[in-house]
């Protein structure tokens, strides 16, 4: 049983590992980095397995951890920004030509925020399983989700209504 | 989803994967997974450790020639052991390769000590050499069919054993090789050795002259038992499926001295039931 949890759980990942890089990269912005991030989580995420009951959650499981590593590095990376990807735009101003499109402007929000619109446009997670991989419950990712999306609608001056 | 959200969502997908991630994520798998066996390992020795206690107990109790014996061997063990002699790891681009290689250490028996340890060798040298000849054919079959060859994943094989049995009488050891491709499959090598008569055991010794029979019997009725429960599923007699055991029949020992027949996924029972294992009592009279 143990054996088929573990192969269950080494397939999920050789299978999806293009998703958990571009996760990764999402955040820490750099290709070293988000495969240093990759590597991490899978080694924690196998070396915990047995902290894996059900299988059918295998994927908020892994997501949890990958979010965290990516969390984590993304924080640490924030006070060394290399100079090519200094944002070059300044906070926006009223002026129209300054606003930043959507995908730059999603890298404004915090990283709670940023986590909950890429799982859910951009991985088509469900709200509750976004829950599960965050940790927060249903109510809270749903605030966060309206927030995130109003900030969204400030820094690009569009309707990002979905 | 309107316009913007479509590019946004299009920029993510077209975040661009490295070539290197097959690697990355293959040597991480494999570290992962040593890392959960080291702590495994921890717990299985110490179960094993307080069986072999266990069994040392009764045998104290209900042998006086055994107490009187182990009175004069300060510690179990002396006579016989299993010891690991190498351990090494193998990493390039085409194959990551974990091995621990065990020998056989017996008092006084060197003739016995020196063929099974030979074999064991020869065997892993055999294996490790047709594996990497595997893991070549394998590359260059996916560069000729259009394979970046950097991307290409890695064959994972690791080499280990695991004692089954060990006491005065008997000793039991199993050789594991598994080689992970996208799907793992493991090959079993078995060890039994009567300490006492200096030689391998049989299933013959074991059950006698009609032990095919015997066991064949046991493994039909055993099959029958499980195939009661829909999750288990095993081949049809006539296609592929269990109709006598082998030969040279792989089993081991286990703590208790039972034999275990052992057969190897899609040996007998489709994929998904892994391998099966019968462990089948010896006749009361032996």
């Amino acid at each position: 049983m143990e054996q088929h949890k573990g192969q269950q759980l080494t397939e999920y990942i050789v299978a999806h590992q293009e998703e958990f890089y571009r996760l990764a990269f999402s955040y820490v912005k750099n290709r070293d980095a988000a495969l240093d991030v990759v590597q991490e989580s899978i080694v924690k995420a196998l070396s915990r397995a047995d902290s894996l009951r059900q299988p059918q959650y295998m994927k908020t499981w892994f997501y949890r951890i990958l979010l965290n590593e990516s969390m984590n590095h993304y924080r640490r990376g924030k006070r060394l920004v290399p100079l090519e990807t200094v944002p070059d735009a300044p906070a926006p101003t009223g002026d129209p030509a300054d606003r930043l499109d959507l995908y730059a402007a999603i890298d404004r929000l915090s990283p709670q925020e940023q986590a909950v619109i890429r799982l859910r446009f951009f991985e088509d997670m469900k709200l509750e399983e976004i829950a599960q991989v965050t940790g927060a419950n249903l109510n809270t990712v749903k605030s966060r989700l309206y927030k995130s999306l109003r900030k969204l609608r400030e820094l690009t001056g569009e309707e990002v209504a979905t | 989803m309107n316009h913007s959200w479509q590019q946004a969502r299009q920029r993510y997908q077209e975040i661009e994967t490295p070539p290197e991630l097959d690697f990355a994520v293959a040597s991480a798998l494999r570290a992962g997974e040593k890392k959960r066996r080291q702590r495994r390992g921890v717990r299985r020795s110490l179960s094993a450790g307080l069986a072999a206690c266990a069994c040392f107990a009764l045998l104290v109790n209900t042998s006086p020639t055994f107490a009187h014996a182990v009175s004069q061997v300060p510690v179990l063990g002396d006579l016989a052991r299993v010891i690991t002699v190498a351990q090494y790891t193998v990493e390039d681009q085409d194959h990551l390769i974990d091995v621990r290689l065990p020998a056989l250490d017996l008092a006084g028996d060197t003739d016995l000590e020196q063929r099974i340890n030979t074999e064991i060798s020869t065997r892993i040298d055999q294996v490790l050499r047709e594996a990497e000849e595997r893991a070549r054919e394998t590359r260059q079959a996916f560069v000729d069919t259009g394979g970046d060859s950097a991307e290409f994943m890695p064959i994972v094989i690791s080499v280990d054993y695991e004692i089954k049995c060990q006491s005065e009488q008997f000793l039991s050891f199993v050789l594991t090789k598994t080689e992970t491709h996208a799907s793992a499959y493991t090959e079993y090598y078995s060890y039994n050795i009567d300490l006492q008569a200096g030689r391998e055991i049989t299933l013959r010794d074991l059950f006698g002259d009609h032990y095919k029979e015997h066991i064949n019997a046991a493994i039909a009725r055993e099959i029958e038992e499980r195939s009661q429960n829909p999750d288990n599923i095993y081949f049809i007699q006539g296609e592929g499926g269990f109709t006598s055991i082998a030969d040279d029949q792989r089993f081991y020992l286990d703590q208790d001295g039972t034999p275990v027949i052992v057969f190897e996924k899609y040996e007998i029972a489709p994929g998904f039931m892994g391998m099966q294992e019968f462990p089948i009592p010896l006749p009361e009279a032996r």
